[in-house]
């Protein structure tokens, strides 16, 4: 028995995007990647996913699945909600993406209910940011602002900083000067130079003692935690490049929207002494991708309403959340969500269709359901890392059928139906 | 009309300064996407009776597929919302898509427009190679015209390491690598070696021989290098030059000393204006500027020209767009881009009725209207930072009628005019045949198109047709026809047709000696696979050098 050893494979498994990963594949089934890391073996896992295409639960070919797709979503024009997923690759994403558009739909994604927030705040401010490889070649001075990445980006600490030695930092973690600040329940990494905590009521007036210590306005007297946080700007301003890392995905912590605000403010403040960034960690999948895509389409990173023919931005009304509401009969669901329990029961009372990995094994019981591959396992294209570069897809198994095939099928089904008025 | 593979184009007045031809009334004749001599009778007939013919138009430099033009996209929702671009109808069925406007438009929607103007080929002047792979993309999804883009490497890692050991020709092989790796077309510099200062903490460099004090080079090391690069590789296109201290007063000094620098080489020096302000207050520097440029037959330039209402500034030029910020106290985006460059963005407002906004569209008019040789000096608004390509049409009209530019310039600020040539009275009206060189003819023989800009036979069938119209700005504003590779995309001033473009790229060759230090370069400081970074499966070949 031979084992196949494909190197340099991109993980989705969290959006650190390590594209080193060798995994070795024995008989169609992934049985090792390399380096070991949780996150990336849970993300492959063995590789195999169901391939059916099924209609009401029963098999059908994929040929006659599309078909009623098409004509079920042509019915509903106008009144479809088209779900992308994050286990795609931009490709998929794409023609998902202009499904929404042919069909007059409304485009839900991951982000309305994870990283919204910071969006929306760089819409109103802009940002100061970097890309990782920035950061671990220029950071002497880290700030983890209520987390620490081993827990969600398992490699964050290995690849970008503070471990490994760049170009501007030949020591390593020994040439950096690392600042913990834990909040509430939100921990940031032990063994830091410096560690300050604060509770989570505490936050926000922290950081706007910290911008206004940077302003040489802060009041001369502070209560102690106050204090500690106003105490650590010198550290800042005196870093060569200073980087401020949180987590843009949500915790089990309720956490104030004001937070990424706040640490917008402060990294872009803090480029008049010196120079900084402000690194926003994002989970697994292509979730950047999605707001890539979006944006290049449409001028708009999620929540977009095609149904009056053009895209609408509607950041506080998301999809999903208006399935009870919304006059939707139809939803497309392009990747594989988790959805909550009341989502499921919701689209259990409209036509629904799913295309994209482990379709068929929904919890929502779709109609129609075609089961593709997983991007980067099983299809390739692009997918994005945290901090939006690109990287190429390297799927180390042949899937059946590629998302972009099936979605394809789909589009030159609706097209032959003609189009509706 | 469907499908053509002949048509003959009959009865227009051809601007066609390639072929020496000025408005002569003759047949342009078209076969499968090519111009050709002659087609046998009965071929189909577009009639262009009393109309103006030329090639399609040819953006040079301009940021319309990129990173960075997203991440502009993504600032600026409001814009968006406030100009739905529903989907176009198209003839044949075709799914047609819909995208929103404002100063940096979706990319479907940025495709339609360009056809609607006229223009067929278009570069994005300004990639990170990190993030070619999504350029590539969003020119999948812009429709309707030909495209490339320039790479940025004015301040990449391993080209100042190399600069500062000398190794001038390694230098030449690693930027031939970039190019094939990325399927770009011509090299970029951006305020060179500023931007690593810029990241680095030294903040910027002010002229062409300040040591950027990480790697031990100059402003002035870096354009020779790439210069010589881009001359002995044979690329298509000259290196392409964002000069240091752009938008400060004072910068038409390092601008000539730029030009004098690569005296002899080719080379283009994109978006002028920017860079051709006296000194030490705010003052036109453009006469120096044009005096140089005009009696350097081996330089080129794009104008950058500043038109009046919103724009957007992208740039890779960090430390500029803090500036701005702060001096604008606009939202702003600074993205220091791993070992290669920075994206900075900053919205702005360009008002008559502010003096430096009224100084630079003034310079702008003023290298037009000073040039001795328009097939050097391109059109370009440097889109969107100067402004819109949509005000090209406004641009041309300026250039062609002298009063509605004399009236035009009696509304603006005159505070920064003083010693101003246009203020003291430039008289001189672009020909129809000068407007032909400057949007098509020009910058396609600067970019090494030689089946672009022109309407001989064996020219790509990119023709635009303009019905003839008092109102010049309206005129090229709304071309009655639009060919794009023999396929009539634009019909009686209507979008009909949407083809898919072609990726202009090259790929030089390089020695392989290059290969095993750049691998150990990325093995030490790079967080992308040597083996993933390149793109693969770029649509079309690459042109052959």
């Amino acid at each position: 028995m031979t084992d196949d050893r494909v190197e340099q494979v991109t993980c989705l498994g969290c959006g650190c995007g390590c594209d080193d990963i060798a995994v070795t594949v024995r008989e169609g089934r992934i049985v090792d990647t390399s380096p070991p890391c949780p996150l990336g073996r849970a993300w492959f896992g063995d590789g195999s996913v169901p391939w059916q295409v099924l209609r009401g639960g029963q098999p059908v070919a994929v040929e006659e699945a599309l078909t009623e797709a098409a004509e079920m979503l042509v019915r509903s024009r106008g009144r479809v909600l088209v779900y992308v997923g994050v286990d795609l690759s931009s490709q998929a994403q794409r023609s998902a993406i202009a499904l929404a558009d042919l069909l007059h739909a409304t485009v839900d994604t991951a982000t309305s209910e994870t990283a919204a927030a910071g969006l929306l705040a760089g819409q109103r401010r802009g940002r100061a940011t970097a890309t990782l490889g920035e950061i671990r070649n220029r950071a002497d001075v880290l700030l983890f602002w209520g987390v620490d990445p081993v827990l969600r980006y398992p490699r964050f600490h290995s690849r970008y900083a503070p471990e490994p030695p760049g170009v501007g930092i030949p020591e390593g973690r020994a040439g950096r000067f690392v600042i913990a600040v834990n909040i509430g329940a939100d921990r940031a990494p032990p063994g830091a130079d410096a560690t300050i905590t604060l509770e989570a009521s505490e936050e926000i007036g922290a950081l706007s003692l910290m911008r206004a210590a940077l302003r040489d306005s802060r009041p001369a007297e502070l209560p102690p935690p106050f204090k500690q946080a106003a105490d650590l700007l010198p550290r800042l301003t005196g870093a060569r490049y200073a980087v401020l890392v949180h987590d843009a995905e949500p915790t089990a912590e309720p956490r104030n929207p004001l937070r990424v605000e706040g640490l917008i403010a402060l990294a872009q403040a803090l480029n008049g002494p010196t120079r900084a960034a402000l690194c926003s960690l994002r989970a697994g999948g292509n979730r950047p991708g999605a707001e890539s895509v979006l944006t290049w389409q449409t001028g708009y990173p999620m929540a977009v309403d095609y149904s009056r023919g053009y895209p609408r931005y509607e950041p506080g009304l998301r999809g999903l959340n208006r399935l009870e509401t919304g006059g939707f009969s139809a939803a497309l669901v392009v990747g594989s969500p988790d959805f909550s329990a009341g989502t499921t029961s919701a689209l259990a009372r409209i036509d629904t269709i799913a295309i994209g990995p482990r379709a068929t094994q929904a919890s929502f019981n779709p109609r129609l359901a075609i089961d593709t591959g997983v991007a980067g396992i099983h299809d390739g294209g692009t997918g994005y890392r945290m901090d939006e570069v690109p990287l190429s897809l390297r799927p180390p198994l042949r899937g059946q059928r590629s998302t972009v095939e099936a979605l394809g099928g789909l589009v030159k089904g609706i097209r032959l139906l003609g189009q509706p008025a | 009309m469907k499908g053509l593979q002949q048509l003959r184009i009959v009865g227009g007045a051809v601007h066609d300064p390639t072929n020496g031809i000025d408005g002569e009334v003759r047949d342009v004749c078209i076969e499968n996407g090519r111009v050709v001599a002659a087609l046998p009778d009965g071929a189909p007939t577009l009639d262009a009776g009393g109309m103006i013919v030329m090639a399609g138009g040819v953006d040079i430099h301009s940021h319309l597929a990129s990173s960075s033009c997203n991440h502009a996209r993504r600032l600026l929702p409001e814009e968006h919302a406030a100009e739905p671009a529903p989907a176009p109808l198209l003839e044949d069925g075709a799914p047609a898509r819909s995208g929103t406007g404002g100063t940096v438009p979706s990319t479907f929607t940025t495709g339609y427009r360009y056809a609607g103007l006229g223009y067929t080929t278009v570069f994005d002047a300004a990639v990170a190679p990190i993030m070619a792979r999504h350029s590539h993309a969003e020119l999948e999804d812009t429709p309707c015209v030909d495209g490339g883009f320039f790479a940025l490497m004015g301040n990449d890692e391993y080209l100042l390491r190399l600069i500062a050991s000398g190794e001038r020709g390694r230098s030449r092989d690693y930027a031939a690598w970039l190019l094939g790796a990325t399927g770009a077309y011509a090299i970029k510099i951006v305020n060179p070696g500023g931007i690593e200062a810029w990241k680095s903490g030294q903040r910027n460099l002010n002229s062409l021989d300040e040591t950027l004090t990480t790697h031990g080079v100059t402003p002035r090391a870096i354009l020779e290098t790439l210069a010589d690069a881009a001359n002995q590789l044979g690329l298509p296109h000259p290196v392409h030059i964002h000069c240091n201290n752009l938008g400060m007063p004072g910068n038409v000094a390092v601008t000539l000393a730029s030009m004098r620098a690569l005296a002899g080489r080719r080379a283009h020096f994109t978006h002028a204006q920017f860079h051709a302000y006296g000194g030490p207050g705010w003052s036109s520097g453009a006469v120096p500027l044009m005096e140089y440029v005009n009696s350097h037959p081996e330089l080129s330039i794009d104008v950058g020209q500043v038109m009046f209402g919103p724009a957007a500034t992208i740039t890779a030029d960090g430390p500029v767009e803090y500036l701005l910020h702060k001096s604008s106290g606009r939202k702003w985006v600074n993205i220091d881009i791993e070992l290669e460059t920075g994206c900075g963005i900053v919205p702005i407002l360009y008002r008559d009725k502010a003096a430096v906004s009224a100084l630079q569209w003034a310079i702008g008019l003023e290298l037009f209207l000073l040039s001795a040789d328009p097939w050097r000096v391109v059109l370009s608004t440097d889109h969107p930072n100067g402004g819109s390509f949509l005000s090209y049409p406004a641009l041309i009209q300026l250039l062609m009628d002298r009063t509605v530019r004399g009236e035009r310039l009696k509304q603006i600020n005159p505070k920064l005019l003083a010693g101003s040539a246009l203020a003291d009275g430039l008289t001189r009206e672009y020909t129809l045949n000068e407007i032909a060189i400057i949007t098509r003819a020009g910058p396609a023989r600067l970019l090494g198109l030689q089946q672009k800009g022109h309407l001989g036979p064996g020219a790509d069938a990119d023709v635009t047709v303009y019905s003839r119209d008092p109102d010049i700005a309206r005129m090229f504003a709304t071309p009655r026809y639009v060919i794009k590779a023999g396929t009539l995309v634009v019909e009686e001033g209507q979008l009909r047709r949407a083809p898919a473009g072609r990726r202009l790229h090259v790929r030089p060759g390089y020695d392989d000696a290059l290969l095993p230090g750049l691998q150990k370069h990325f093995q030490a400081y790079s967080t992308v696979a040597f083996d993933n970074y390149p793109v693969r499966g770029i649509r079309d070949e690459p042109i052959p050098l």
